[in-house]
């Protein structure tokens, strides 16, 4: 919100101007309503205790605000990024020409758990792999974003960026009079065009019927599947309620079966198909990955998706930007070391005080090394680990991410963000007019994740 | 529609109702307590735990029956699958699943009656708080139903209503069958205050006792009683009533006609008797006897709903 020390950026002089109008009774009351709308719309997550409430995500009353041309930046850099993923993905299950061209080692393709071979010479429809891509953002000065990891798979937060909105709109009505903050209610209207632009081959419906298959309700983002299936209009099911038969796939109605065409998964991999992937699994559909190869119906996203998620694979973002889509890569990535080369292992460890480690398969905040932040035990703790599995590690500078004003204890005070932003691609490609902005609501933390004290505000697009 | 949804749509309304059916015999059992209590009879609160259908329950966990420990049984218990806890516990955790079949206002309904639930669990009661408690949940029911007139006319609609009328059918029967003896004539006691005060434990457990009184002229008489409570078309808890609806909602299902025909075969019978019989038949017949045969037939095509629709 600050330009330099105290000198207000232009776009947020109203909110100043708010602020400033709200005594601590109102903001305490404020915050009190927020937190009973969240409670009552459902808008919890589950933890492991089951018989602890579900908790609620800290919300704060400040949003964060972007300037239309500040945001068209962001929008075509992420819509370039997502392009490229899907290229990227249509290419590895295909020719392989990134490979050929020597700029990804094919070790680091193929053998990743997140790689997966029975999708080899298989093109889902309109070679598009992952239709919905959340890609993480951090600021660290007025025109520097950084991608800190891309999302392929199943990105999860939208229904907080909904929410969040929801609830600024109802409590204070008159922030929106005042300044032009474009919609972000058409989001679930365009997640459904984009799935329904993905029918398979063998669709006869000009409305392919479209479902959102949930692992059910223990699952931590179940709040936000029933929201976005709600809002869609579509069924919301589990793979008990779907079967395979012939060569399409249908789910069980009260009027009997009902073929469909196209599903919105939010399960992993390893529980679509015990045929297929995991036969452990009692989740999933067997059958299902016959049907999908043969065109009976299509899976977003793809299996296999996850590999353009890899941490490993995310190095090599900016190349493939290059590669397929012959253009400058807009928004950068963090410097990155790949512990699994010897002499950047050697960089890493040698500087490790300096670095942030992460595991390349983690995520949550957990299993990550702050070093100018840690303990000396616990940086000794990850040297073992980095010298015993280098290939589980990337390490990156620890970047100084923004601050955006938050209300702590009724004073306003500074304290880290990041953005994700959601991009759909389907018939077209686009980005939501806003995104989830998470907070690391203590103080002087750097990590935004929910599990971790994390915290949420409305994100505002300015309009033009 | 997906069969589970239709599954769960029909439980949320069951366990509504039955949460409204618990907190009413409470309200029943309070009253009476305040009474002086008649010689001759049972403690009031063992035939509320009967009617709750939740005596066995209680007696494996408490050894006396104690105003304090059954309204906490009935209402708080969470080892107690008809308690109004877990019936709203249950209700809400369908209605998660099923959200997307519903109006928000309908999730809203019942997900804060959940949240206020919470809360009153976190407290501490006294006996004299018992009345604010049934009024409440009372309250929240009601909030939930009227949430459903808005809800589009379609299938969901109707397996929301067949799991009201389905548990409303039972839930009279019951209590009928539990306090069926107050209703036989009996010399020595007729027009005396037990009779009174026992059908007026009977009218106000099943809501009716100023709807009685509006549809039924002169004295008060046994018969009178059974009549409303068993064939009356206008009391919205009599057994006939529920069968209507039942039927009716039944029939306006649009899915699988064929299903749902069989299943209107198994009832028809009941149905049809229920509409032409007179009360006296009845009382002469067995009442006992003839509660006992409705509460198996409306289980039956409790089964039969189950094994048509949601498997």
């Amino acid at each position: 919100m600050y330009q330099s020390e105290s000198v207000i950026r232009n776009h947020y002089n109203n909110i100043n101007d708010w602020l400033d109008q709200m005594t601590s009774k109102v903001i305490l009351e404020k915050n009190a309503e927020a937190e009973t709308h969240f409670r009552n719309i459902g808008i919890t997550f589950s933890t492991n205790n089951e018989t602890a409430r579900e908790r609620i995500i800290p919300f704060d009353l400040i949003p964060r605000i972007f300037t239309y041309t500040e945001w068209l930046r962001l929008e075509r850099g992420v819509i370039q990024r997502a392009k490229a993923l899907n290229a990227f993905l249509a290419d590895i299950y295909n020719q392989g020409e990134i490979i050929k061209a020597s700029i990804i080692p094919k070790e680091i393709i193929y053998k990743k758990k997140s790689f997966e071979p029975s999708m080899f010479g298989f093109s889902p429809p309109r070679d598009i792999y992952s239709p919905i891509i959340g890609i993480d953002l951090v600021r660290t000065s007025p025109n520097d974003y950084f991608v800190l990891e891309d999302n392929c798979r199943t990105p999860s937060g939208v229904s907080y960026m909904l929410e969040n909105r929801e609830i600024m709109m109802r409590m204070f009505p008159d922030l929106f009079h005042n300044n032009r903050v474009t919609p972000i209610d058409d989001y679930p209207t365009r997640l459904l065009q984009t799935l329904m632009s993905l029918a398979p081959i063998k669709c006869e419906n000009p409305e392919p019927v479209c479902v959102l298959l949930t692992p059910g309700p223990l699952n931590s983002a179940y709040y936000e599947h029933s929201f976005l299936s709600d809002q869609m209009g579509i069924e919301m099911v589990e793979s008990t309620d779907l079967f395979v038969e012939g060569k399409y796939l249908y789910m069980k109605t009260v009027d009997g079966p009902k073929r469909v065409d196209v599903v919105y998964r939010r399960i992993d991999d390893d529980f679509l198909d015990p045929l297929c992937f995991n036969p452990q699994s009692v989740i999933g559909i067997p059958g299902i990955m016959d049907v999908y190869r043969t065109g009976g119906v299509n899976i977003c996203s793809a299996p296999g998706a996850g590999i353009a998620d890899d941490k490993a694979i995310y190095i090599y973002v900016p190349e493939m930007i290059k590669f397929y889509l012959g253009e400058q890569p807009i928004l950068d990535n963090v410097e990155t070391w790949n512990c699994e080369k010897e002499q950047e292992l050697k960089y890493v460890l040698d500087n490790i005080n300096e670095l942030v480690v992460k595991e390349v398969d983690g995520s949550g905040g957990y299993g990550m090394l702050i070093g100018p932040k840690s303990s000396k035990s616990s940086i000794d703790e990850f040297k073992t680990k980095l010298s015993t599995n280098p290939k589980g590690y990337i390490a990156q500078p620890l970047l100084d991410l923004s601050f955006s004003p938050t209300l702590i204890k009724n004073q306003v005070e500074g304290r880290r963000v990041d953005l994700r932003p959601f991009c759909l691609i389907g018939e077209q490609a686009q980005l939501s007019s806003g995104g989830l902005t998470r907070v690391a609501m203590n103080e002087g933390s750097f990590v935004v994740n929910s599990s971790q004290g994390g915290g949420v505000k409305d994100t505002w697009v300015l309009a033009e | 529609m997906l069969s589970r949804t239709a599954e769960y749509l029909y439980w949320i309304s069951r366990y509504m109702e039955r949460a409204e059916t618990t907190a009413r015999l409470l309200d029943v059992g309070y009253r009476m307590s305040l009474f002086p209590n008649p010689s001759g009879y049972n403690n009031e609160w063992e035939s509320v735990l009967s009617a709750a259908g939740a005596i066995e329950g209680y007696k494996n966990k408490y050894n006396t029956i104690e105003q304090k420990n059954v309204e906490d049984y009935l209402f708080f218990d969470e080892s107690n699958p008809s308690s109004v806890y877990n019936c709203i516990l249950n209700a809400r955790n369908n209605a998660l699943v099923v959200r997307t079949s519903f109006t928000p206002e309908s999730w809203l309904a019942v997900n804060k009656t959940y949240q206020e639930m919470l809360n009153l669990k976190e407290k501490k009661f006294t006996k004299s708080d018992l009345p604010d408690l049934t009024e409440w949940t009372i309250e929240q029911v009601n909030l939930f139903r009227g949430s459903l007139s808005s809800l589009l006319r379609n299938d969901g609609y109707n397996f929301l209503f067949l799991g009201l009328f389905i548990e409303r059918a039972d839930n009279s029967a019951r209590l009928l069958d539990v306090k069926y003896f107050v209703l036989l004539p009996k010399p020595q006691y007729i027009g005396g205050n037990i009779d009174n005060m026992q059908w007026s434990i009977l009218l106000r457990s099943l809501s009716s006792f100023r709807a009685f009184r509006w549809a039924y002229d002169g004295n008060i008489t046994a018969t009178k009683i059974a009549d409303f409570l068993v064939l009356n078309n206008n009391c919205p808890r009599s057994l006939s009533f529920c069968i209507q609806n039942i039927v009716k909602h039944l029939t306006n299902l649009t899915c699988s006609p064929e299903k749902v025909g069989r299943i209107y075969n198994n009832l028809k019978d009941l149905n049809t008797k229920i509409q032409e019989e007179k009360i006296e038949t009845i009382v002469e017949y067995g009442l006992h006897q003839f509660v006992t045969q409705f509460i198996r037939k409306i289980s039956s095509v409790d089964n039969e709903i189950h094994k048509e629709f949601f498997n």
